[in-house]
């Protein structure tokens, strides 16, 4: 049965499931605060990395007196620093995402949701947000207990946010300043091209993820006959005779649509991930998703 | 496959519109479904690549364009009606006699409702097997001959022509058909027979003359056919069942008027015994009724006896279902007296007076006698002018100028001229001799004004032979010349008798110039110049005419207009002559006609079909026309195979995948 607008984001068995998991970060980030996460940065934890030699200035506290007995030489300990992942959702919120059942805006808050909360039960930094001056009141989360909050903030956030990608990534870009996993939730449907977007996130040196939200009617639209289309984010008409020829052009141009997309994106490290708005979440989380190293 | 073009250049003209009409249409797009989108671009990418060939392309993809234009040429091979027909040996030229008698209206045939609407679909079913290159022409007939449609190769106006043709009550003749198709098939010659300098005004052309009768007619002899090769087609069976009647009358009883006696003929003129009952009706109130039963060919007589001293309306209806219902109902009618005013001008005319004033003249004419001298007066004028009298006599005197009315002179002569060709005027009326004595040795017997005479016993002293105008009629001769001479003038009649009844001796005294006075035969010669000349009704039967006749009725000169109604039917208006003749023309259905001034009834008359010929409804096995025998055709016309029902089948069921189709894009 399909969700609806009134269900909850996330039943309460993917929750459990959820508690399992944990984000990927194909790149090492150097986390503010100390995590769950085996960093390569050497530090405080209870993992042993290597030894080095003493030198002033060096945190007395760490010197392996031990070694200094047997070998008369001042030594420190190094542990595998644990550190904890900024992890970013960006929400494409334009009204073009408030189409289909479910709307592909509720799949994209599901997703964002269910990734956050695996952050969040890694002791992860989690920044949900929508692209657009919106996204400025989203907070920064950490730990189980803000999943509530996330959750508020996900109800809260309506379509209607009309803001081209290109502007909204660059928004988030000048606001943010670190660095971690940007899972972009869109539908890619900016008639000004998604790549300038795209490239903003890489060039912040982000793990980028792009989630491709797609509704199964965009993918084969059940429309036949003399038909004006009407935009639904700028109103712009297109007059069209839609035939059996006419349709099967349309969904060769939504594939070499996705196509390019997945193209632009292997050709940037940034992970492609199509998602059609049909599929169960937890299908996409538990399969997908880690079948593509989102998480494990 | 032929084909028949239903529409004109000009509606092709238009007819071509509307698939242009349709592309246009097509490409202006009419109502569009809007439907919100996420976003147009992927759509809008899609268009771009088709538009690459865009018209082409658009029409290539577009099957309910090809269904509608398809549809319409289908519609338009559908009003070219292709259609299939057999090899005919047609000269070309086609004439159609269709019978309109009364004889079509029998029921006798399958399928139709009776034979002239037979007759009438094989006409049109030879019209629809035309070719391109006949011409036809249409003539209807009955008693009268009707070209309905001159010869043309227009099938549309021959359709139009044949849906004007109706069967009529009326007897047949069909010479006058056959000649108005032989004007056209064989041209005459300019001028007599004989002249070696005469030239044909136009080379005959042969043509087919397609008859569709029941050939209920009198053989036509006197008729050469030339170049119409005949065809005759007979409509109707040889097996019929028909009683008529062909005669019904009423007559009151001359010596007690309120007495009627009412006569009928019954004939039976089927080809099977039939009985029935007679059923006699007045006003709609049954009176009696009479059974009769016949075997083929014979004839019974009916009478039947009535009291009644009003005009009435007698109907005889035969209670049978027989083939031909028209002869079964005979109607009859007793017209009720009418009153004539005459002006006597005389010295002085015992016999005159006493002719004038018998118990049967006075109850039809009010008289009045007046001296010569009272032509001179002022009443005399205006009488004379307003034609109030219905009859004026002038007894050994004669008027200045004639009266404007009719008159009877008695021993004179009118005074009015007739125009000669040089210019000059003679005067109309004559004296052809000298006084002399009269042996009377001719009559006219058939002249209304000499019905029940017996004239030849009377003695005439002295009289004069009379010559009368172009048209004079003479009714008495006698050893000197005519005696009595009848004449039109302007619409009026004058009646001249060549002696006087009265004499005026050379010393002025009275004396008798005949012993007329004392005959029977003088007040019933009086009463018919009441009856004819001055115009008082019958009172025996109203006269009975046959369908489609002009009836002629004097009424009162000083009616302007009458009401003419068949019993049950709305009345219509028709105006009086000068004269006080009416010719009422509607006498198409039989019936009882009263012709009514105001509430007053003055005249009535009955239409009734009378006529053995028509009656006689077995349909003739062949026909004589001219000096040929012409045999019925058996098979009929060759029929024309049209598809166009086919095609507009095949236009149904496109639309109807249109429609499918449409749902089905739209849905």
């Amino acid at each position: 049965m399909p969700a609806t607008a009134t269900d909850p984001l996330l039943s309460p068995e993917l929750l459990g499931r959820l508690e399992r998991l944990e984000l990927v970060s194909r790149k090492v980030f150097r986390g503010r605060m100390k995590g769950e996460r085996r960093s390569r940065r050497k530090g405080e934890s209870v993992e042993f990395a290597d030894f080095r030699h003493y030198v002033a200035g060096d945190d007395l506290r760490l010197i392996d007196w031990n070694l200094y007995a047997r070998l008369d030489q001042l030594f420190l300990k190094l542990f595998l620093e644990e550190e904890d992942l900024h992890f970013f959702s960006l929400i494409d919120a334009s009204e073009s995402m408030n189409f289909g059942d479910p709307t592909k805006l509720r799949v994209a808050k599901q997703m964002a949701a269910a990734l956050g909360y695996v952050g969040l039960c890694r002791a992860d930094r989690v920044s949900v947000s929508v692209l657009g001056p919106e996204g400025r009141r989203a907070p920064v989360l950490r730990g189980r207990a803000s999943l509530w909050k996330m959750l508020a903030y996900l109800d809260s956030v309506q379509s209607g946010h009309n803001v081209s990608l290109h502007d909204g990534v660059k928004e988030f870009a000048l606001r943010t300043s670190g660095t971690g996993v940007a899972v972009l939730l869109t539908d890619l449907m900016d008639k000004e091209g998604y790549e300038s977007a795209l490239r903003m996130l890489i060039g912040r040196r982000m793990d980028v993820f792009v989630m491709h939200i797609l509704s199964p009617e965009e993918i084969d639209p059940p429309l036949r006959g003399d038909r004006k289309l009407i935009d639904i984010e700028d109103r712009d008409e297109a007059e069209i005779t839609i035939n059996a020829h006419v349709l099967n052009k349309y969904k060769e141009t939504v594939q070499a649509f996705m196509n390019s997309a997945k193209h632009f994106c292997s050709k940037r490290s940034i992970i492609y991930i199509p998602v059609r708005t049909d599929t169960p979440v937890e299908t996409i989380v538990t399969r997908y998703l880690r079948e593509r190293g989102v998480v494990r | 496959m032929s084909w028949i073009s239903t529409l004109t250049p000009l509606h092709w003209a238009l007819f071509s519109l509307i698939p242009i009409g349709i592309i246009l249409l097509y490409f202006l797009k009419l109502r569009r479904e809007p439907v919100e989108v996420p976003s147009t671009f992927l759509w809008k990418k899609t268009i771009e690549d088709l538009h690459v060939n865009s018209l082409l392309q658009r029409l290539r993809r577009s099957i309910l364009l090809f269904l509608q234009l398809l549809i319409i040429t289908l519609a338009a091979l559908a009003m070219l009606r292709p259609g299939v027909r057999g090899e005919t040996s047609s000269r070309g030229r086609l004439v159609f006699l269709i019978d309109t008698s009364a004889s079509m209206q029998t029921t006798d045939v399958d399928d139709d409702a009776n034979r002239f609407e037979r007759a009438k679909r094989l006409v049109s079913e030879r019209i629809e097997a035309m070719s391109d290159s006949e011409t036809a022409m249409l003539v209807s007939f009955s008693d009268r001959a009707e070209v309905l449609q001159s010869f043309t190769s227009d099938r549309n106006r021959l359709r139009d022509a044949l849906s004007r043709a109706e069967v009529t009550n009326r007897p047949t003749d069909v010479l006058g058909a056959l000649k108005a198709a032989d004007g056209l098939a064989n041209p005459r010659r300019t001028s007599e027979a004989g002249d070696v300098n005469d030239v044909q005004v136009a080379d005959a052309l042969p043509a087919d003359l397609l008859l569709y009768s029941d050939g209920g007619f009198q053989t036509v002899t006197e008729f050469d056919l030339g170049n119409l090769a005949p065809t005759y087609i007979p409509i109707g069976s040889a097996e019929v069942t028909n009683l008529a009647i062909t005669a019904f009358s009423a007559e009151r009883n001359v010596e007690k008027p309120e007495q009627v006696q009412i006569f009928a003929t019954v004939i039976n003129l089927g080809t099977r015994p039939a009985a029935a009952t007679a059923t006699l009706t007045l006003d709609d109130e049954l009176l009696d009724a009479s059974s009769v039963d016949l075997p083929v060919g014979e004839q019974a007589g009916l009478s039947f006896s009535i009291e009644s001293e009003e005009a009435i309306s007698l109907k005889l209806a035969l209670d049978i279902k027989d083939d031909l219902a028209i002869d079964n109902v005979a109607y009859a009618a007793l017209t009720p007296m009418r009153n004539v005013s005459v002006l006597v001008v005389t010295p002085g005319n015992s016999p005159l007076e006493i002719a004038l004033s018998t118990s049967k003249a006075g109850k039809i004419c009010q008289s009045e006698f007046v001296p010569p001298e009272y032509m001179s007066t002022e009443s005399y004028q205006q009488r004379a002018e307003s034609g109030n009298d219905d009859l004026i006599i002038y007894d050994r005197c004669s008027p200045e100028t004639m009266p404007r009315t009719n008159t009877f002179f008695i021993g004179a002569l009118p005074s009015n001229k007739v125009s000669n060709t040089d210019g000059t005027t003679t005067e109309a009326w004559k004296w052809n001799s000298e006084p002399s004595g009269v042996a009377l040795i001719d009559m006219d017997r058939t002249h209304p004004l000499m019905r029940y005479l017996e004239l030849f016993s009377l003695l005439i002293f002295q009289g004069r032979s009379v010559e009368g105008p172009a048209g004079s009629t003479e009714l008495l001769g006698a050893d000197i010349g005519p005696m009595l001479m009848i004449a039109p003038r302007d619409g009026y009649q004058d009646l001249v008798l060549g002696f006087e009844l009265i004499s005026t001796g050379a010393d002025g005294a009275t004396q008798t110039n005949t012993n007329w006075y004392a005959e029977r035969s003088w007040p019933v010669f009086v009463l018919n110049v009441l009856r004819y000349l001055a115009g008082a009704a019958e009172v025996s039967g109203a006269p009975s005419y046959t369908p489609g006749d002009t009836v002629r009725l004097r009424v009162e000169s000083a009616i302007r207009d009458v009401d003419v109604e068949r019993l049950r039917d709305k009345a219509a208006k028709v105006p009086v002559g000068p004269s006080g003749v009416t010719e009422i023309v509607e006498t198409d259905m039989p019936g009882n006609y009263r012709v009514k001034s105001g509430e007053r009834i003055v005249d009535m008359f009955s239409i009734n079909l009378f006529n053995r010929s028509e009656s006689t409804v077995a349909a003739a096995e062949s026909i004589e026309l001219g000096y040929e025998s012409v045999e019925g055709e058996v098979g009929g016309v060759e029929k024309r195979q049209e598809y166009w029902r086919w095609l507009l089948i095949g236009m149904l069921a496109i639309l109807a995948t249109e429609w499918w189709v449409f749902g089905r894009r739209v849905a």
